[in-house]
């Protein structure tokens, strides 16, 4: 802190050096970002310019012309039902994803905080689905979920809820929730082990000085835990939802969007309408759609978490 | 590990206590832990269970596995893993996806700890605008440019290419790990790289023999999440990739699915030998992912 006070006078006249020394000091900087400005130019910034002016041409994917076409990739995008069908399906991924998943996050973060023998053994095993890659996750699960063979029908069975057996993964009405439920299982370790070490990190006076006050374990929860968490909750929100909005591999895996378009997700309809339909305009158009909407929301929540933190 | 003893010293002594003379308050906690341990236990058995069952599968017949009589293969076919293994090229795909993940790893921590030194230590005109761009690229999801990631390495030869899936690769994992590194440099003293200037040595000379070497823990942590990452990578292999011989494990496993029509037991072994690198990786290195993922998140 102080150091950082000594060090501001002192620095003000080198914020704008003059001459041979600054001009050398700007280059050497500069050689330390160069491969990172390289690289994030070429490989992030281009393709992300290119994206936008593509979902104004047409392309096919081979051919060298790309045509200007106007607005017409955005009217055909508009009028696409397997689109907006898999907007308002990964809206469902990203309330349940939200909700559910940060919740058991949450409670289980509280739990394995609260004992003192098996910590490790339990954040070891929740986080490990999360190592796991999405293909592999979709692979497992589309047996365990199988309509004749799966292992989750046969349990079922065994344990006289036979009632309950479904198909799964073929049902227009049961997928949906069932691949948000794959997404929970393979995703919520993540904020486990950001809300845990959150809870670490609360200061064990606050605690303390609440028990001699009195304070039960709700109020201690309401008015320590919590607002102690709120820097965590709000970031791990964001990456959750993210994440449960981006989900696509285990899609693709799992039912490849269906029954029908009822398990659809906005980057399996960009891939697909890309790579299976050939239409690679109208995919762009998606994708500009879709990504600007990810922006957006990263940009809302980054604001409202800013001027929290200001407040 | 000794408090870990007197702690179970202390359970032990307290267990034993007279039964009828347990009060109220104490059993209610008891019971209260009870139940905690319950839960806990129920979401391990939950976390776990799809892989056990992964592991059982891989080594019944294909018999046993569809009639599902027993969670348990009766007579261990260790024989699928072989046909697994041969049918499924799995050595050539766990070779490209370590050298893939190997290389971006490398190429990542190199680009990375460069950029977060300069924004942590050097001073230089333009520096505001960089971290800002950074941060903006951060916010560019992955369905927003993969279709035009694709359309630029056609345009530069690296479709089914394994340079143009590493550049790539290293790409998205730059501004994370810079915002990482830089965070790690600015927690460092220093004395060392002063002492180094006043030996006359240059900045770069500086960064690679004295930064470098002492920011290890820095690294590790970017290269286990970067690694874990990159393992894991799926949608641009699988738009990149024509050649087999050339896919990672993750895009191989769907090409052996879709391609071959494998029988399940054969397809449950596959998978759990592509899970083998990524968990005894897990297990080792779990403190530094533990501390990869929350600096990763956090910046």
């Amino acid at each position: 802190m102080t150091t950082q006070h000594l060090a501001l006078p002192a620095r003000r006249p080198s914020r704008a050096p003059r001459g041979k020394r600054a001009l050398r000091r700007n280059l050497i900087g500069w050689l330390f970002l160069a491969p990172a400005v390289a690289l994030i130019g070429i490989f992030t910034i281009t393709p992300f310019v290119q994206a936008i002016l593509l979902s104004f041409q047409s392309w096919d994917g081979v051919s060298p012309d790309t045509p200007w076409v106007g607005l017409d990739n955005y009217d055909f995008v508009a009028s696409d039902p397997v689109f907006w069908a898999s907007m308002r399906n990964v809206l469902f991924f990203g309330v349940v994803g939200f909700v559910v998943g940060n919740g058991v996050a949450l409670g289980m973060a509280l739990a394995v905080n609260s004992i003192t023998r098996g910590k490790t053994f339990f954040r070891t095993v929740f986080y490990l689905p999360g190592v796991l890659s999405v293909v592999v996750v979709g692979l497992l699960f589309s047996f365990i979920l199988a309509p004749g063979s799966g292992v989750l029908n046969r349990l079922l069975g065994l344990v006289g809820l036979g009632t309950l057996q479904q198909n799964w993964l073929g049902d227009p009405a049961v997928a949906l929730p069932v691949v948000a439920a794959v997404f929970v299982w393979f995703h919520w370790g993540f904020g486990f082990l950001l809300f845990l070490a959150g809870l670490q990190d609360v200061p064990k006076e606050l605690y303390e000085a609440a028990e001699l006050d009195g304070a039960n374990r709700r109020s201690k929860f309401r008015y320590i835990t919590w607002p102690q968490l709120a820097p965590v909750t709000s970031i791990v929100s964001l990456l959750t939802l993210l994440a449960a909005l981006q989900i696509f591999g285990t899609v693709q895996v799992l039912t490849n969007g269906g029954p029908g378009h009822h398990t659809m997700v906005p980057t399996l309809a960009i891939y697909n309408e890309a790579f299976v339909n050939w239409r690679y305009g109208s995919a762009a158009a998606m994708s500009v759609i879709f990504g600007g909407a990810l922006v957006l929301l990263s940009v809302i929540q980054l604001a409202i978490t800013r001027r929290r933190s200001r407040a | 590990m000794s408090s870990r003893m007197t702690e179970r010293a202390d359970a032990m002594s307290v267990t034993p206590g007279p039964a009828g003379t347990a009060e109220g308050p104490r059993r209610a906690v008891r019971l209260d832990k009870v139940g905690l341990y319950g839960l806990l236990g129920v979401a391990a058995l939950i976390a776990l269970f799809p892989l056990l069952w992964m592991l059982s599968g891989s080594l019944q017949s294909l018999t046993e596995l569809l009639s599902n009589k027993s969670l348990l293969p009766a007579d261990p076919q260790w024989g699928n893993y072989v046909t697994a293994w041969v049918q499924g090229e799995l050595g050539v795909y766990l070779r490209n996806s370590v050298l893939y993940t190997g290389s971006a790893v490398i190429g990542i921590l190199l680009v990375s700890s460069l950029a977060g030194y300069a924004l942590a230590r050097l001073d230089f005109a333009g520096k505001g605008a960089f971290t800002f761009v950074i941060l903006a690229v951060m916010i560019i999801p992955a369905p927003a440019m993969f279709l035009a990631q694709y359309k630029l390495l056609i345009s530069l030869n690296l479709t089914n290419n394994p340079v143009g899936y590493v550049l790539i690769l290293i790409t998205s994992g730059i501004p994370m790990s810079t915002l990482i590194m830089r965070s790690f440099f600015v927690s460092q003293p220093r004395a060392l790289e002063e002492a180094a200037a006043l030996d006359g040595a240059g900045p770069l000379r500086i960064f690679w023999n004295v930064i470098l070497p002492l920011a290890r823990p820095g690294l590790a942590a970017v290269a286990v999440i970067q690694g874990l990452g990159a393992w894991n990578e799926y949608l641009m292999a699988l738009v990149l990739f024509e050649d087999n011989s050339l896919m990672p494990i993750q895009r191989g496993l769907t090409a052996f699915t879709s391609a071959e029509t494998p029988q399940q037991q054969i397809l449950l072994a596959a998978t759990t030998i592509s899970i083998v690198p990524v968990v005894i990786f897990y297990l080792m290195a779990q403190r530094h992912i533990v501390k990869g993922i929350g600096a990763g998140a956090i910046k």
